[in-house]
This record gives C-alpha cells, structure tokens and sequence, in this order.
C-alpha cells in the first residue's frame, strides 16, 4: 500500500534530505487522504437522519475573545452564505447584532435547498480562531471561539406552538399609539412560556415580518429539544465517531499567521485558510 | 481576505425588493419637495422610492465608510434633542443609516454602485436630524407587513399597529370572495394586504380623498400586480361607492382619528411631515369614525364584517356605545380587539 511504501522509503533516505522531506510531504498528503476518505466513509455508513433533507437554521455566536471573536463571528457566518451560494442553496439573514467594530456578536440566518440539514449539522460546536486582530497593536496573536448551531427548520406541522404560550413584546411608544406615533423600531421578542426560551429579531423593517422570523426561529429551537430527547439514546455512535452536534464540541481551528485550517473532528488540516474562508472546502 | 468592513447589503433581504422591476410611472429624476412644511404645498410629481431607481452612480468603499461615520455621529450627537417629543433614539437612528445604505447601494467588487448620489445621501440624513423628516419619506418606502410600500409627502406612512386589521379581516370566514372597501386608503397598504388574501373572485375597492394618495396607491397596486383586483377611486368616503351599496362583503378603515387638539403636540415626524387631512379627526377624533359607522349601515350587505381603527381605548368604546345604543337592530357581535401594545385599537363588527 502507498502508505507503507512511502514509510520505507522516509527511513531509507536519512541522507537525502530533499527527498526525504518530499516524502514526508507526500505521505502528510496522504494519510491526510486517507482520513478524508475514512471520514466520508463513516459519514456513508451512519444512519440517515430523518431531517437531513430538511432547510436550516445557522446561528454564530462569539465566544471568548471579545471583539476580535465577534469580528471572527462575522467572516464565518460569511463564510457559510458563501458556502451555501456555491451550492446553489439559498441563504437569507434572518438577524444580526452588531458589535462595537461591525463585527457581529450575534447573527442568524436560514439556508434552504437539497439536503442542507444533513450537509451542515456536523458543523455545530466551537471554531477556534488564531490570528492578530485588527485592534491588536503589538501584533501577538490571539486565540479566539466562536460557536456555530445548525438547527433544522420545522413548520407548523412538527411543532404546534399555542398562542396561549407566547408573550410576544414589541416596541411600545407610550401614548396613544397609532397615527400618533412615526418609528421605525419594529423589533419583536417572542418569549414561549412553558420553556423560557426567548427569540428577538429587529433586523427586518417590518414588525409582521419580524414576528415571522421569530416564530420561524423559535419553531427550529423547540423541535431540537424534542430531537434532542428523542435520539439521546441513539446518538453514542455518532457522537464518539463523527461529532455529535454538540455545541460545545471543537469543529476546526483557523490559524491565519500559518495559513492553515485544522478539522479537529477528524484531525485533518487544510493549508489554504483562504478558500475556506471563501467557503470552498467545507467538506 | 479583505478585513475592511463595510456597510455590506445582505444579499438576502435586497433580492426580495429589489426582483421587481420598477412599473413606475413616475420619472426617477422628478424632484420632491424637501421642505418640512411640504404638506401645505403638496409636490405635483412624486420620485420614485430609492430602492427602486437605477444603480446610475458609483462610489468607492471609503467615500461611503466614511458617509456612514459622519451619519452615525450626527445621529449620536443629535438623538438627545429627538427623544424628547417621541422622535427616534440613536440606536433607531444608526439602524436606519443601514437600511438606508441598503437601499441605496449595490456592491460589485470593490466599487459600490448608487441609486442616488453621494451628496445626496448626506442631504437625505441632514434632513432626517433636523428637520426631523420620516425616514420612510426619505427613501421613499415603507416595509409594512410583508409588503414594501412606496410612501410620499401627502400620504400617511402605514403604521405597525395597522396591520393587524388585516388579521381580523383574515379571520372572517365566507366573505372571501365578495366585494371589500378600505376607505381613506392612502398608501393602498390595507387594501393591498386583503386583496392578497381574497379569493378567486375577492375585489377591493379602495378609496381616497387625497390625489396624491391616489396616485401612491394606484402605483403600488401596479407593483404587485394587483390591478384586477384592487380598483381604486377618488372621493370622500361613501360618495364613490353609490353602485356598490348594500353590495360590500368587507369593509375597513384607518380613518383620520387624532382630536384636533391634538395635532399641535404630535412628534415631529409626524405633525410637521405627514398630511392632516389623513390625521385630523375633528374636535374629539370621531367625527370620520362616526361617518363610516353610519355609512356603512346602507352599504354592508348582510352578514357584512367591517373593521375600523381608532385612537384607541376611550375612542372605542365610545365607537362601540355609540353603535350599541344607536344601531343596535343593524349590527351584531360588535367587538373591540388590542393592538400589540394592549390598547384597545380596533372596533369590529357585522351587518344584521
Ligand atoms: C390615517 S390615513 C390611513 C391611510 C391608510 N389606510 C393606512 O392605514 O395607512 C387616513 C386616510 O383617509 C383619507 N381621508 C381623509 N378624509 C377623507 C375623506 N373625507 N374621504 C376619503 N378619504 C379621506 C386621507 O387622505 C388618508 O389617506
């Protein structure tokens, strides 16, 4: 097999070091091949998800690392829209929230298409990121997290949610209301009761359409809890083979002053951090 | 990668606005006033909305980074002297810096291409801080439920609680293939809303006095395509529906409904920019509210629903005492439902 081959060959030419590093190169490559293919293989013989066809929600979130993580937040919720528009599928911000740079401390957003859920939802858990950030004088380099969700979309169907179990809380003037009042806040929480879970969206200009993307927000949360509680029992597999989807998980570290992009699920490392950030090489 | 971080259009939430080719009637280059008195002289020629004119100008990503810093600065420095009569917080103000750049910009590359010049963008903010002119009328849009409505001096910007009055029309069941009117349409944005709803055969007839509402809403008919089922007409309230009485399945109105008192003191966005004829409601702001009830009586069929919006709380009940006491034999199930802030908004009812 190449492997061995190659193996043999590093230990028969201690001398020559140009060769030497060449096949060091080579068999990097390869096994780097060979755990691609392991890791697509693995991904073949896992059981089929119900909900692979299903649409998305991707949500980024900064973590530790301040603003230097939200502006990180910012090029990998990017870098999916890039990703998803090279699939063809279709990506649309349902929310962001801007921190101080411009970088977001928050955004969300939905992307539909064929087979998008089962594509995406191993990339849920932490992105490390490795770099100088922009507000960095000395020019050290920083580790920052960022933390990805890919929550699959549900519809009225899956998940009935009782108005009864909403507090839906809008900006209010005070007054009278009405024609009275000119504003272009028309930012929405909706807020389900029996779970405490929350979900505010201002980003659209419309409060009808912010209730919307809430709702829409809210129904994928709800059903992940309810997935959740269901294949708790059959997931031991996945998790220790593939990931689990858990939100604490290490995904990849992005190393900028090296170039280099490490998948941590299966320990392989791209050295073009570029197209990968152009949303090329997610595999 | 590039990590100059510009006021970067989400691709997402332009594409819906920005499919439609523009079915405007008016010319893109017509001027509209810039005065803050413009009501008193309503323009002749509206402009088209800024989302909607041709990407006819360029600018590079720095001129307009450093557009949108000089904008977000005005906006912090000014929004004090705003908030005092209810005008916009800063916050409001540099999200709406965003939805301007989004409306008026289009990247490709490294240029940004415009629907309206640089000098003009910083004229459109100065004018939103001091002279307090609605954002809406500045880009010339309003996002109302999930419409985006071309708005102008002399019409009413559509109003958030307002769309929920298509909401109760939306519960009524069977009269969805009738005839509807929304009277004092303005933007057209209620008549719209229902006539997307409608069935087969569902018609709106919308109305208004206003000619500049007219125009504004026939425009935005045409923009979803609606000519065939939303026909509109010129006149005070029930005088251009004498073919159709006793014939309405449906009918609603946001009509004027602030007491007259009241018009002095309104935010200034509202008081010194929007048209009185569409706010001024008479000595206690009934004075339309009661025309349509008694209006309605002759031109509702039986079984027809009709929804009016008011001032909200007091105003209702008095609406809905008044219809109790004095039309009682001619409606039934009179109602008052809440808008999202928990006033009561809304008075709603059948035809006997
Ligand atoms: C509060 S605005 C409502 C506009 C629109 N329906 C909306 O909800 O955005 C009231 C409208 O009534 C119109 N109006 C005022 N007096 C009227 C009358 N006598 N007959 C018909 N319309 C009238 C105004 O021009 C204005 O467009």
């Amino acid at each position: 097999m190449e492997i061995d081959g190659l193996k043999s060959l590093l230990s028969d030419c201690a001398e020559d070091k140009d060769m030497c590093a060449m096949a060091s190169e080579e068999l990097t490559e390869a096994f780097g091949q060979e755990k691609r293919l392991l890791h697509s293989l693995l991904k073949s013989f896992l059981p089929k998800d119900d909900d692979d066809e299903r649409d998305c929600i991707l949500e980024v979130r900064a973590g530790t690392g301040g603003e230097e993580a939200s502006l990180f937040a910012m090029d990998v919720f990017k870098m999916y829209e890039k990703y998803s528009q090279k699939n063809g599928w279709k990506f649309e911000v349902i929310d962001t929230k801007e921190s101080d740079l411009k970088g977001y401390t928050e955004a969300s957003g939905t992307l539909s298409g064929r087979g998008v859920y089962g594509k995406l939802k191993f990339e849920s858990g932490v992105h490390r990121v490795q770099r100088v950030p922009v507000t960095e004088k000395s020019g050290r380099v920083h580790t920052s997290a960022v933390t990805v969700a890919i929550l699959p979309q549900a519809d009225e169907v899956d998940i009935v949610v009782r108005n009864e179990d909403l507090r839906v809380d809008t900006y209010r003037s005070g007054g009278s209301g009405g024609q009275s009042v000119n504003t272009t806040n028309s930012a929405v929480r909706i807020t389900h009761l029996p779970t405490g879970i929350a979900v505010a969206i201002q980003d659209e200009r419309s409060q009808h359409m912010n209730k919307a993307k809430a709702l829409k927000v809210l129904r994928a949360k709800l059903y992940e809890i309810e997935r959740r509680r269901l294949h708790s029992s059959r997931s031991k597999l996945r998790s220790e083979q593939i990931g689990s989807g858990d939100r604490s998980e290490r995904i990849r570290t992005y190393n900028f002053p090296q170039g280099r992009v490490t998948d941590h699920r299966v320990g392989i490392t791209h050295h073009s951090i570029d197209d990968v950030m152009e949303g090329q090489m997610l595999k | 990668m590039s990590r100059l971080r510009l006021p970067l259009l989400s691709s997402a939430s332009t594409t819906l606005r920005r499919r439609r080719s523009p079915r405007s009637s008016y010319s893109s280059g017509a001027v509209i006033t810039s005065s803050s008195a413009s009501h008193h002289t309503p323009p002749l020629k509206l402009q088209s909305p800024l989302f909607l004119r041709p990407l006819s100008h360029s600018a590079s990503p720095s001129a307009l980074l450093s557009f949108r810093r000089w904008a977000e600065s005005l906006a912090r420095s000014s929004a004090a002297d705003l908030t005092f009569d209810g005008g916009p917080s800063s916050s409001e103000l540099i999200r709406e810096i965003s939805w301007l750049l989004q409306d008026a910009t289009s990247q490709d590359g490294d240029t940004f291409l415009l629907r309206t010049d640089l000098e003009d963008l910083y004229r459109l903010w100065r004018q939103r801080i001091e002279e307090r002119r609605p954002f809406q009328y500045i880009v010339g849009c309003q996002h109302w439920r999930d419409l985006v409505l071309a708005v102008s001096e002399g019409v009413l910007i559509p109003r958030p609680e307002t769309e929920e009055i298509v909401n109760l029309a939306a519960r009524v069941e069977g009269l969805q293939d009738g005839m509807w009117a929304d009277l004092g349409t303005g933007s057209g944005a209620i008549a719209i809303a229902i006539a997307r709803m409608l069935g087969e055969n569902g018609k709106v007839v919308a109305t208004d006095l206003s000619e500049m509402a007219v125009e504004v809403a026939q425009f935005n008919v045409g923009r979803y395509k609606l000519e065939n089922k939303v026909e509109i007409r010129q006149g005070s309230w029930f005088e251009p529906l004498q073919d159709l009485q006793g014939k309405l399945s449906g009918l609603v109105s946001n009509p004027p409904y602030i007491p007259s008192s009241h018009i002095h003191g309104l935010q200034a966005e509202v008081g010194r920019h929007e048209p009185s004829l569409a706010l001024d409601g008479g000595e206690n702001g009934t004075d339309h509210l009661l025309r349509l009830c008694e209006g309605s009586i002759s031109s509702l069929k039986p079984g027809g629903f009709f929804a009016f919006e008011t001032n909200g709380d007091k105003q209702s009940e008095q609406i809905v005492d008044f219809m109790t006491t004095q039309w009682s034999n001619s409606f039934h199930d009179i109602k008052i439902e809440a808008d999202f802030a928990g006033i009561k908004r809304f008075v709603t009812g059948f035809r006997r």
